[in-house]
């Protein structure tokens, strides 16, 4: 029997390491019959770094998502969009603890992971690098970059490793009240008053940018991809999963009476069933993603603050229950 | 489970009905503004878990001020968000302790400008959240006192709402007490910061109990018990609370009142400048 | 520097009296009691709940997943399920038409 510490079996799990082939091997299959992964099982230790990385950057944009959205927690202009805006960044922050809890069963602990985030040396999704600047700009976030990110958790809710899996089954669930709440303030706003259509109007025009790129670099240019989808962390390309948002949202978004700005060239091509459209620039994306974003500097400086505000709050309640250490498996290969 | 009476619905007259919708008009107003003040944390608070636990509170208080405010509606007086977002400082009917800002009064006045909400900015960099806690500690034993006497209230719509709500509220209390416990457990350095609180925030308390003018005909109508009476019970819950978490009861603390006739502390009108921000860009819009 | 974010408690959900206990997830909790607080909102703030357990992490013992073969059947052990006799049959032939 083994204690509950779950990553410790790290052994030979690196190319050039005995029986590493085997295991790999038997691990392809397993992945390829559709069995999830499961902490304590070994994998390769590529599959392992992949993992935290992906599920660290996924846990950092939702507690990074909960900033944009939570500066206009003060001044939502009904008192049920105060609750459900309310409701939806306390889910963010949920989803957050959930994400750093999977990464932390592949053998990182959250305090380094936030570590990490706050010295800027992890990445989050490129669209919180970017300002909301009025409470359209909230809506539209909460319509279709919730939009955009459902298409992408849905598919690696479908992925092989066990906790990210499950941890994404429970925020997809929750991700369906924000894109109703989502869409639902954006309907207010596109048959309101002329300001407020024009409100939602310009904060798409300011979001489409970010939202075209949301998904990540085109197919031609991401280089995770190929490795991800063999190991089933990843299940459709980025191209695809783009695509996906395209066809279903642009048509609501056309009916509401709003546009795209014409730069973009979106056209609907009938042979192919795609959305064709100017490529983006994407040394733009990656540099927005290190941290050179409109915004990037003050995200991490208000985690930063804030995560020092609150160290006084964690220390004493620690000493207060006696200081039970905290259990992290250890970082290295146990043998 | 408590054993309640059936409620027989009290018919309100001249006397007693500017009495019930001063009444509501103050619980809301307190919940909404709590609300609103704690609800300035969600995102940012002290570790993910109290996050989480601390916005459910706020979210919390919003609804219960959102049930009186419908059912001050129901009573002929505007609709929820009319009463939110159209009224000026003076016709909140909120006690001091809802409105004070989440910062210790030698915070500075700017935060480093991280996003177009000054306040959110000041709160990352100097918000004080042992004022926060004490606050909600304070402000829920009240509420717990508060709704366990009108869950008897002679009027059935009040008493309705009070019976629903006092599971939240209850959660809320043993969210306060835990913390208030292990933090009087903690370091000196720790009692001392919520200590100060408790200090500075006790007479802000025994203002959530200023008397009315409708005390009288409220209790001679059985819809509530008159405010000193509510206080004594909340000192007999919150006194021996903190003594036991090592804590000290502020002596000869002079009440802060005038939240309940429209006199607020300054900084109700910068939380309306926020709270009605975009409300008042176009008045009459649907959001 | 020292680890602020608390020690892991694993929380088990029970939604209803007579149904079990489920694993929904974990919470960092200072203590048990604290546990409880933090695990009721993360995760019954939607679902219904009427009961929380949370447990310390290092508390639970498991086996190791490169041991599942065990749970694995080497033999025939259709004699512990029902659906491993033919007795509908037979004790039709000696006259029982009723249930068994």
């Amino acid at each position: 029997m083994v204690a509950f510490h779950p990553n410790e079996n790290r052994l030979n799990d690196k190319p050039g390491d005995p029986g590493y082939e085997e295991n790999l091997a038997a691990f392809e299959a397993r992945i390829a019959r559709g069995d999830k992964v499961e902490p304590g099982d070994w994998m390769p230790d590529g599959y392992r770094q992949q993992l935290i990385r992906l599920i660290h950057v996924h846990a950092n944009s939702e507690i990074c998502g909960a900033l944009p959205e939570g500066t206009w927690i003060p001044h939502a202009p009904s008192l049920k969009r105060k609750l459900a805006l309310v409701a939806k960044v306390q889910d963010e922050v949920g989803h957050g603890q959930l994400l750093y809890r999977a990464a932390e069963t592949l053998g990182k602990s959250r305090e380094e992971m936030i570590d990490e985030l706050i010295e800027g040396k992890a990445k989050y999704s490129n669209v919180f690098h970017y300002p909301a600047e009025t409470w359209a700009d909230v809506c539209v976030i909460a319509w279709l970059i919730d939009a955009a990110a459902i298409v992408n958790q849905r598919m690696m809710a479908e992925g092989s490793y066990g906790p990210y899996a499950r941890a994404l089954k429970r925020i997809c669930y929750e991700e369906a009240f924000h894109l109703t709440h989502g869409y639902d303030m954006c309907i207010s706003l596109a048959t309101g008053s002329k300001f407020q259509r024009d409100m939602l109007q310009a904060a798409i025009n300011r979001w489409w940018k970010p939202i075209m790129m949301f998904h990540g670099p085109s197919d031609k240019e991401s280089k995770h991809t190929e490795q991800l989808m063999r190991w089933g962390i990843k299940l459709r390309t980025n191209d695809e999963q783009r695509q996906e948002f395209l066809k279903k949202y642009l048509p609501k978004m056309f009916n509401l009476g709003l546009t795209v700005p014409a730069e973009w060239n979106m056209k609907f091509d009938e042979s192919t069933k795609t959305w064709t459209y100017t490529e983006p620039d994407w040394s733009e994306f990656v540099s927005v993603v290190r941290g050179n974003g409109p915004v990037s500097a003050n995200r991490l400086e208000t985690r930063r603050l804030s995560h020092e505000q609150g160290r006084w709050v964690r220390e004493a309640l620690s000493a207060a229950a006696g200081g039970r250490p905290v259990p992290m498996p250890p970082a290295e290969a146990a043998v | 489970m408590p054993t309640e009476t059936p409620l027989v619905e009290m018919k309100l007259d001249s006397e007693t009905r500017p009495a019930v919708i001063d009444l509501l008009y103050r619980m809301a107003d307190d919940g909404l503004i709590i609300g609103h003040r704690n609800s300035e944390w969600t995102g940012i608070g002290p570790i993910m878990e109290e996050d989480i636990a601390f916005s459910s509170v706020a979210q919390d208080k919003m609804g219960h001020a959102l049930a009186f405010y419908n059912l001050l509606h129901e009573m002929g007086e505007p609709d929820p968000d009319q009463i939110v977002f159209c009224r000026s400082a003076a016709q909140y009917r909120c006690c001091s302790l809802v409105v004070l800002e989440n910062f210790t009064p030698d915070a500075p006045a700017l935060g480093p400008d991280l996003s177009n909400n000054p306040t959110r900015d000041r709160l990352v960099a100097h918000g004080d959240w042992a004022l926060s806690l004490v606050r909600q500690f304070f402000f829920s034993e009240a509420d717990a006192v508060r709704m366990a006497a009108l869950a008897e209230s002679s009027y059935a719509p009040i008493a309705n709402i009070a019976r629903k709500i006092r599971g939240e509220i209850k959660y809320h209390t043993m969210h306060g007490r835990g913390m208030m416990k292990h933090m009087g457990a903690a370091s000196d350095d720790t009692r001392g910061r919520i200590q100060m609180e408790i200090d500075r925030l006790w007479p802000h308390a025994l203002g959530i109990f200023e008397p009315t003018k409708y005390d009288k005909v409220l209790a001679a109508a059985a819809v509530t018990p008159v405010e000193e009476e509510l206080c004594r019970r909340w000192r007999g819950d919150v006194e021996p609370l903190l003594e036991s978490a090592g804590f000290s009861i502020p002596l000869n603390a002079k009440p802060c009142h005038g939240g309940r006739s429209g006199k607020h502390p300054p900084e109700m009108v910068s939380l309306l400048a926020d709270l009605q921000k975009v409300a008042r860009l176009d008045p009459g819009a649907k959001w | 520097m020292t680890d602020t974010q608390w020690p892991i408690y694993e929380v088990f959900h029970q939604s209803a009296r007579g149904e079990p206990h489920v694993h929904v997830g974990s919470v960092h909790a200072p203590d048990g009691d604290m546990a409880v607080l933090m695990a009721k909102e993360q995760f019954a703030r939607r679902q219904a709940c009427v009961n929380l357990w949370v447990v310390p992490m290092e508390a639970i013992v498991s086996t190791p997943y490169e041991d599942a073969d065990m749970f694995e059947h080497g033999t025939d052990k259709s004699y512990r399920e029902a659906f491993g006799y033919e007795t509908t049959k037979r004790a039709k032939a000696v006259g029982d038409t009723a249930d068994i």
